[in-house]
Parts: structure tokens; sequence; C-alpha cells
């Protein structure tokens, strides 16, 4: 009666649904993404002969340069590169602060707690109880002008006229998306920390380590799947993000996200913004790849195990 | 008898885990495959700014149908037509008199046969046959709505001086650098050119070297210094009432509630003159509702209801000549023109410009915003 199935046949059939899902929801829309990408808008017509043009505009150099922060673009439409570096570095900031507050909560839940863990980890997903707009704007609501950290600041006398430097910048849009992204980071970090076998720990002081020691030598090497899952889980996210600058962000706050939307709507250009979107995407995947190599994921991974 | 067979099977429990699976798969496929029952009639979708999707302004087309229209909110036309480029089905859509053009020329409007609104024959005849309303002889737009762009701006925090002597170059006054606060338009660019003493008409078809050496000097300024570029009305709105800008291109409106929460306020009539606009609804040829809905709305905001509460509410200009007679006088005796071919010669009527020219001044708009450190 029971027919044995080969072993990977059952696998990708109980995979399937995920993998149809991806295939439609995911991969068509990315090449036909690529594909309006070699197209051309004609005003409100697209031209469907394959041109590079799109890409070229992107590194089109210029006699002229363009200063942003100080540093020349000598590119014709330097907005797309511009924005480019402002998001990752604002990304990169934004990981490493998330990072560095996620890791301790991870330790203290792994380490500290004993017996009501679960409590714990449901407590740290209750800002996923409301929408991640509703969050965004507590932030607005947090750093406004009359705001909550204004008004506070005021009613105790600290202040005489309220601070405008809070609202409308990429330091809140970083603030935002930090507190949005830090209880993701926390899960995949306290697993790894939360896998460490204790014996380790007591062999480690047992051989004479200190604390501090300890943890560089044993625990956070053990961790460090867990955290780097964690950074690349916000870092590749935050540089496309495009709500958060819009809502907290203003005109000083813009990221490559916002020019995306920008060129697909306001500007009518949908293959330069597919060109800027796969641009985009194909430069995280890089840095992502580097970073992976440069830190030897691989060892590290199979060290873990 | 399988049905009732399968259904005894199942509540004994004697149905293996593969059995109730191929049944709920074969249900599934039959339920995909089944005939769609015909559905309830398409409901109305309308592309509206910020504010007019208030069931007051359509009383009447709620009263004949039991329900609202589906509303998509905008922040400025060419947000609009986007969104409907890229394939949003709406039915009817608010462009003004400055913008109508641009949804002609991307075909996307359908003609509005005037007889089949009752309150068209007390539109302003002046209306009637404006620019904007009809192009190439057909009429595009059913005018609804006119009234003003200038500054409305605190009279306690800005200077006493600027009351004297009012002018838009309050935006590119470092002075008040992080105080103004412009509408999210390249019209700020326009604006800077006609503080350098260009012509508003001039100004605003500029392209190539000029545009960008106007971008630069007046765009980068007022990106610079407004707070934040708006684009909600009430954002701007709590902004003014608390102090956190002092000055603003606004519309009646914001003027107007303003005024009405005590607010100290001035709206300016610069030196370089106001602007005037009028808008409208359009049909889209997008939908997929009766365009018979689609007349009842636009007849809906015709009706004189719905200019008594434009005028009295807002301190916006109707273009049906009745609501004049209906308004409070008060209301419009503070609105000072009641005729609205008299209040666009009294201001700037914004125009329309080539689709060549609003491609690049909205490439350049978006780039200068980008820029802004």
């Amino acid at each position: 009666m029971v027919q044995r199935r080969p072993e990977w046949l059952t696998g990708y059939s109980l995979l399937s649904p995920a993998i149809i899902i991806m295939a439609v929801m995911m991969v068509t829309p990315l090449l036909a993404m690529v594909a309006l990408s070699f197209w051309t808008q004609q005003g409100f017509e697209l031209d469907r002969s394959f041109t590079l043009a799109n890409y070229f505009a992107l590194v089109e150099p210029s006699s002229e340069p363009t200063y942003w922060m100080g540093i020349p673009f000598p590119l014709t439409y330097p907005v797309p590169a511009i924005l480019l570096i402002k998001s990752l570095a604002m990304s990169l900031a934004i990981t490493l602060a998330v990072i560095a507050l996620a890791y301790p909560m991870a330790y203290f839940l792994a380490f500290h707690v004993r017996g009501q863990k679960a409590l714990w980890l449901v407590l740290l997903t209750i800002p996923f109880w409301t929408s991640y707009l509703l969050r965004v704007f507590a932030w607005k609501i947090m750093l406004g002008f009359n705001g909550a950290i204004n008004s506070g600041l005021k009613s105790l006398g600290v202040l005489t006229e309220p601070l405008s430097f809070l609202l409308y910048n990429p330091l809140a849009v970083m603030i935002t998306l930090v507190h949005a992204w830090v209880a993701f980071a926390v899960l995949p970090i306290f697993v790894s920390l939360d896998k460490i076998d204790r014996s380790y720990l007591e062999a480690a002081t047992d051989l004479g380590d200190s604390r501090l020691r300890r943890f560089l030598q044993v625990t956070l090497p053990l961790s460090a799947p867990g955290t780097i899952g964690a950074a690349l889980l916000v870092f590749i996210p935050t540089v496309g993000d495009y709500v958060t600058p819009t809502l907290v962000g203003g005109p000083s706050g813009t990221m490559i996200g916002n020019l995306i939307q920008e060129l697909f709507l306001k500007q009518n250009n949908a293959p330069l913004g597919a060109a800027v979107s796969i641009t985009m995407m194909v430069t995280i995947g890089v840095i992502v790849t580097l970073f992976l190599w440069l830190i030897g994921f691989r060892r590290l991974r199979s060290r873990a195990r | 008898m399988q049905r009732i067979k399968f259904i005894d099977r199942m509540a004994s429990g004697k149905i293996d885990r593969r059995t109730m699976l191929r049944q709920a798969g074969a249900f599934g496929v039959g339920l995909l495959v089944l005939p769609r029952l015909p559905q309830a009639a398409e409901v109305l979708t309308c592309l509206e700014w910020a504010g007019y999707d208030s069931p007051d302004y359509f009383k009447s087309f709620t009263t004949k149908h039991g329900g609202a229209p589906n509303f998509s909110i905008f922040s400025g036309e060419e947000d609009a037509l986007a969104k409907v480029l890229a394939g949003f089905k709406a039915d009817v859509m608010h462009p003004c008199n400055y913008s109508v053009n641009r949804f002609v020329n991307a075909k996307i409007t359908a003609e509005i046969d005037t007889a089949k609104l009752s309150n068209w024959k007390d539109v302003f005849p002046a209306l009637q046959t404006a620019s904007g309303v009809v192009m190439d002889g057909k009429v595009v737009m059913a005018p609804a709505d006119w009234g003003n762009s200038s500054i409305a701006y605190r009279t306690d925090l800005v200077d006493p001086e600027y009351a004297k002597n009012e002018s838009w170059s309050i935006f590119y006054d470092d002075k008040y650098a992080g105080k103004v606060c412009m509408l999210d338009n390249e019209i700020a660019i326009t604006i800077g050119m006609m503080v350098g003493g260009e012509k508003y008409e001039t100004a605003a078809v500029a392209t190539g070297e000029k545009l960008a050496a106007a971008a630069k000097e007046w765009g980068t300024k007022v990106v610079k210094n407004s707070r934040f570029l708006w684009n909600d009305p009430s954002e701007l709105q709590q902004a003014l009432a608390s102090g956190e800008v002092v000055a603003a291109y606004a519309w009646n409106d914001v003027y107007r509630n303003l005024k009405r929460e005590g607010i100290p306020v001035a709206y300016a009539k610069p030196k370089e003159g106001y602007f005037t606009w009028f808008c409208g609804l359009t049909m889209l040829n997008t939908g997929k509702a009766d365009p018979a809905l689609a007349y009842d709305f636009i007849d809906a905001w015709l009706s004189p209801d719905t200019g008594k509460l434009l005028i009295e509410g807002s301190g916006y200009g109707h273009a049906n000549m009745k609501s004049f007679e209906v308004s409070d006088k008060q209301a419009i005796a503070d609105m000072g023109i009641t005729d609205p071919a008299k209040h666009m010669n009294e201001g700037t009527l914004l125009i329309q410009v080539s689709d060549a020219v609003q491609t690049e001044w909205n490439k350049v708009w978006g780039d200068l915003k980008a820029l802004k450190q």
C-alpha cells in the first residue's frame, strides 16, 4: 500500500506552495522590472526597444561636479548616486544602533531570564500589535514642534524655545527606523545566544578567563551567526524604506526609496525608476556578499553548529 | 449519493488524511472555476483633494444612491495623473484650469455632456466657456470651486514691517529660514523668479538653462528655508497654529480655518501678485462605474448647497451663481469678490503648460528636493 517516494520529491512537494508563491509573486515582477529598465519613457507612452540608456543616465559623467556634503559627484544626473550613498550610510548607522540596542536585550533574555522567557518574548512583540504607520506617526508626535519631547522639556523649564532639529531630518528617520527594527533583531540574536552550550562558559571560567574575556572569546563568536543575520535583516530593508522618510524626514531625510517612488509616479518615468531599483538591489547584493565573505560567514556557521 | 456517503464517512471518522486533502483540493478547484456570480453594480471611484472627500459636498449623490463613492486622495494633480497612468481605475478626477490639459493629453478624459447636468444652466457663463473647461471645443471639466493661492502668515510672529510690504520674498529670506512652509510643488521655483522680477507668464514656461539656473538660485533656497514642504492642508494648518511655521503658501481654507480658531493670521496680497485658480470635475475614461453615477456626482458638486458650504466653510468661490444667493451675506462680504471672471483678473491666473515643460519641471523639482542636505 505505502509506496516510497524519493526523498527529494517529498521535500520539493512540501516546499511547492512556497516555491509557487515565490515564483509568481517575486520572480515574475522582478523579471518584469528588469525588462522595464531596458525600455524608455516617451511622454505618456513606453518605448519598448532595448536600450541601456537608463543605466547610462545613472553614471553619465559630467565636467561640472555636484557637491553634496562636500563630496563631489561628477555626474550629469547625480541624484540617484547621492541618494544611494546617503541611504547606505543611514542604513549602516541604523544597523549598528539596532545591534547595539538589541544585543543587550537578547543577552538579558538568554542568560538572565529564568522560566518566563515566553512571556518576555511576547512582551517584545507588543510594538507590533499596532500598525507600522501608527508607530511612525507616534514618533512624529514625539519629535514634533509641540511634541512630547519639546513640551516635556519646556514644562521642566529646560527649554524656552522648542527644538526644531528633532523632526524633518535624517536623524528623525534613523531614530524611527531603529525603533521599528529593534524587535526584529532581538529574536535571531536571542536564538543564537540561547543555543550556546553553557558548559563552554563554565570551561572558560574554570580555565581562568575573566568575564569580559569569556564574553569576547566564547559568547560573542558563538552568537555571531544570529547577530549577522539580524544585521542583514535590518540593513537590507531599511536601505529601500520610503514611508518613514516620507512622514518624518522632510526633503533632507529623502532616501533612495523616495526617489524610486517619485520616478515611478510623479516623474512618470517607470523605466528609469526600474533601473534605479535594480541598481539598488545589485549594490545591496554586492555589499552583503562582500561583507559575508570578509567575515568568513561559512566558517562561522560551521563553527556554531 | 457520493456526497452523502462522503459526509457520513467523515462524520464517523473513517476518512484518511489523503482522501480528505484530495476532496478539499477538488472543492477548492471547483470553487475557482465556478462562473463568477453577478456582482453588485460598480461603485463610483473619485480622485479627490484632501478634505474634498467630505460627504457634505455631494449630499444629493448620497441621498440618491444610498452611499458615498470610493475616494482616493491625492496631494497634487501630477500624483493623481501618475496613479491613473499606472493603472488605477478612477471615474472622476478633480483637476484645475491649469492642470486639466495634462489629463486630456494623456487621453484619459471623457467629454462631459452638459445636458445631463441639471445645475449647468446656473454656472457662471464666463466659467462655462473658460479655457480649461472647454478644450478643442469639448467640455472636459465641469467648473466647481475657485479660489486663491497666497501667503498665510502669523501677524504676531512675523516682523510687523512685513504687513506693510507683503511679498513672496519671505520664502527666500534667510531671516525666516526654517520658519516658512512652501507647497510641495514646482511653483516654488516660478515664485522665486517672480521675486527676481520675472513675469509669471514667462517664468512658468522657462526651460533648459534658464530653468536650471532658477532652480539653483531660487529653488534650492526655498527648499532649504521651508520647515517642510506641505502636501496636506491640515498638516500646514497645525504648523501655522502652533507657530512652528510663521508664513506659508496657502489656499483660502487654511486662512479661513485659522481665523475661525482665533489665531492672529493674515492672508497676504503680495506685491508680486497672488494666484487665482478654478477647479472642477473631469470624467475619466478609465473607470468601471456607470457614467450616470459620475454625472450625478458632478451635478451634486455643482449644486448651490455645495456652493454655500464652500463659501461659508472654506472661503472658496463656487461656480454656481445661485450659491451666492443662498449663502451667508457676511461670508460673501469676507470673500471680497463674488464674480469669478473679475476674481481671475484681479490676481494672476495659473496657466497651463505643455507636457514637455511640465515633465521637465517635475524632474527639476524632484531633484531639488532630493538633494536637500
